[in-house]
């Protein structure tokens, strides 16, 4: 088992009110698998999200990463957990502006400590899985938005992560674009990757193996990604039906 | 992840930072450079008066005491000094005979006077009137034709010997040897030159005409305040010999034991003593000026580290998201601030000695800088960037990654 959340919540204080963000979570996640995190704006997704990623710690709860219980780590070992294990994606791209497509995939190497012949290899190698060797040298403004998301991509394989996780990924693409994105997960996950996809789109949750339903910080359903897509759509034959034309 | 790491991908970072901020980094390094270069300019002009005065000391002779009615530095009512008594040829005489570290004794009256050769003149020039003996006390030596003599003393006769500034203003082409000269209204036959000195404090000790004691009290009279110049064997004996003719000179003049001095010994170092505290104070005020700069400089850097921390948050979450320290974080912009301090630093050493090289071209200071100072100056903007980049490094790496992604 690869994640092994626990009774996981995470609260913020706005102005003396308790925002739930997470509550009580129970969530595990063997390795090669491929789930989607799907659910309302404002339901936790992100949240769950940054945890998986020890980018925030829960207020309560035990996560246990590849068994190791991530609570008492330091800030250094939280922040080694992140460039080892986790291969972040984000909705926004979150590349460095004023760095090549290639010295940005190598970031997280550079944190590593690896050499610098080590790293053009490697970064090399992940850009040539997301088909951008020819845009290795360019900045990101002068990529497109899919291209950007392929280099964020590469950045996230180039660390060679035990867990990809991905929020909205696709949510700043247009359709085809996104599809592109989605076909390369796809991809990804064929070759044994473990991947967390947050998305909003029905369509999408349900072409993956396995989605969960976040509702106010609770999960409320989890299981085959088509069967939770479907699920949501219970009082809307309409859109159900749509969705099991378009999925076929 | 290490140390080295931090520090080859901070520089890397920090390096690119500044190219790509050209204006920033230059407005910022001209905070610092301005403030180094104040500090580096005032430090060579006072080195450099320092080791100039320390040549002109040299040349007063080290190890000679001044015997006179005041004090060559008077801390006092100047009054008490004016009231003391005159000293006399009497004192004189005790001294050359009890003094046991003398080896040669001198009386010294003077005068300014005009002093000139068929038209010719030289104004303000420093008549002296002596005896042989002067010429151990004062460090001068005869560069041709001879000095005074006692038989010149004792016959009053009307010679003189003259020092170089008196040679290059009235002989500028001819040997003085033989001339007569009006000193005064008086005429005198020159029978010797004197050895160049130079200067002490902007007054040159070469503006000098040497003549028999005698002759001099037979033309000026006796009203003249008497000096009386000692000459010891060498600096070492030089506070013995002091304690020595204060003990003379208060038996000589019966001096009660409750009373103090009605007289003074000097010694050359006095004044430089006096220098030490003018060039000090004016030192203080410098370095306390360019310390001040710095500080505006330094306050100038924590701004502009503090609006790259701002407007770099979201890249200071996607290296954290990436796995960087938050040690690494903090030394990639402590090394931002350190860079373009030193860069000023260095800017401003050029500068600063440039000023330093120029006032010392343009006016008689003499600016000389060690090249300790250009270390200093470049080492200490360092650690002005370095104090005054922490803080904002600190808040960078303490910034929480998930806000910091977030910020647009
Ligand atoms: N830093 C924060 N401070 C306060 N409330 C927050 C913060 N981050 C998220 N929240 C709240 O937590 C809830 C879940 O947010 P999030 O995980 O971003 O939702 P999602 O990604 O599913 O849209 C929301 O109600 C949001 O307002
Ligand atoms: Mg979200």
């Amino acid at each position: 088992m690869l994640i092994d959340l626990r009774d996981i919540s995470r609260t913020y204080h706005v102005g003396g009110e308790e925002v739930r963000a997470l509550q009580s979570v129970n969530l595990t996640i063997d390795r090669g698998e491929w789930v989607a995190i799907v659910g309302q704006s404002g339901s936790g997704k992100s949240t769950l999200m940054n945890v998986l990623g020890c980018l925030d710690t829960p207020t309560s709860g035990r996560y246990l990463l590849n068994g190791r219980d991530v609570a008492g780590l330091s800030d250094d070992e939280l922040a080694d957990i992140r460039n080892r294990e986790i291969g972040f994606v984000f909705q926004t791209f979150q590349l460095l502006p004023r760095e090549t497509a290639l010295a940005n995939v190598e970031l997280p190497l550079v944190y590593r400590g690896l050499k610098a012949k080590e790293r053009r290899e490697r970064a090399r190698s992940a850009l040539d899985k997301v088909g951008l060797t020819e845009r290795m040298a360019h900045r990101p403004n002068e990529l497109s938005g899919g291209q950007r998301q392929r280099v964020a991509i590469a950045r996230a394989l180039a660390a060679e992560p035990s867990l990809l996780l991905a929020d909205e990924p696709t949510g700043n693409l247009d359709s085809a674009t996104g599809e592109e994105i989605f076909k390369l997960f796809e991809a990804l996950h064929r070759t044994g990757h473990t991947l967390c996809l947050v998305t909003h789109e029905p369509k999408l949750a349900a072409r993956c193996p396995r989605a969960v339903r976040l509702s106010d910080g609770l999960v409320i359903a989890d299981g085959p990604g088509r069967q939770v897509a479907l699920e949501n759509l219970r009082d809307d034959p309409r859109l159900a039906a749509a969705l099991r034309h378009e999925l076929t | 992840m290490n140390a080295r790491v931090d520090f080859v991908e901070g520089a890397r970072i920090a390096l690119l930072s500044l190219r790509t901020n050209r204006l920033r980094t230059v407005l910022t390094t001209t905070g610092i450079g301005i403030g180094v270069a104040t500090l580096l300019a005032i430090l060579g002009i006072t080195q450099g008066l320092d080791s100039s005065f320390a040549n002109q000391l040299a040349s007063i002779g080290s190890s000679s005491l001044y015997v006179s009615k005041m004090p060559w530095v008077q801390m006092g009512n100047w009054w008490e000094y004016r009231n003391r008594k005159e000293l006399t040829l009497s004192d004189l005489e005790v001294v050359r005979t009890h003094s046991t570290y003398a080896t040669a004794v001198a009386p010294i009256v003077d005068s300014n006077e005009d002093v000139s050769f068929l038209g010719q003149s030289v104004s303000a020039v420093d008549v002296t009137g002596t005896t042989p003996d002067y010429l151990a006390v004062s460090g001068f030596e005869v560069t041709s034709g001879r000095f005074l003599t006692d038989a010149d003393d004792d016959a009053r006769h009307p010679v003189a010997v003259l020092g170089m500034d008196v040679v290059d203003g009235l002989f500028p082409m001819s040997s003085p040897l033989g001339a007569t000269v009006r000193i005064g209204n008086h005429p005198f036959t020159v029978i010797g030159t004197l050895s160049r000195k130079g200067k002490v404090l902007d007054s040159s000790q070469d503006l000098t005409v040497l003549i028999p004691f005698k002759s001099f009290v037979g033309y000026y009279g006796k009203r003249r305040g008497l000096s009386i110049g000692v000459a010891v064997e060498s600096p070492e004996v030089l506070t013995a010999a002091e304690d020595q003719l204060v003990g003379i000179m208060r038996r000589a003049r019966a001096t009660p034991p409750d009373k103090k001095d009605d007289f003074a010994v000097n010694r050359p170092e006095q004044l430089a003593e006096t220098y030490k505290q003018l060039t000090g104070a004016l030192f203080g005020v410098a370095v306390g000026i360019g310390l001040i700069t710095l500080l505006v400089g330094g306050i100038g850097i924590m701004n502009i580290m503090l609006v790259s921390v701002t407007e770099r948050t979201r890249e200071i979450g996607i290296r954290r998201a990436l796995g960087a320290r938050k040690r690494t974080i903090i030394t990639q912009f402590v090394l931002e601030a350190v860079a373009v301090s030193a860069l000023g630093g260095l800017l401003g050493t050029a500068v600063g000695l440039s000023g330093a090289k120029l006032v010392s071209e343009i006016t008689p200071l003499a600016a000389t800088v060690k090249p300790l100072t250009i270390v200093f100056g470049v080492s200490f903007s360092g650690l002005v960037g370095l104090l005054f980049g922490l803080w904002p490094a600190v808040r960078a790496a303490n910034l929480d990654p998930v806000e910091a992604l977030r910020w647009e």
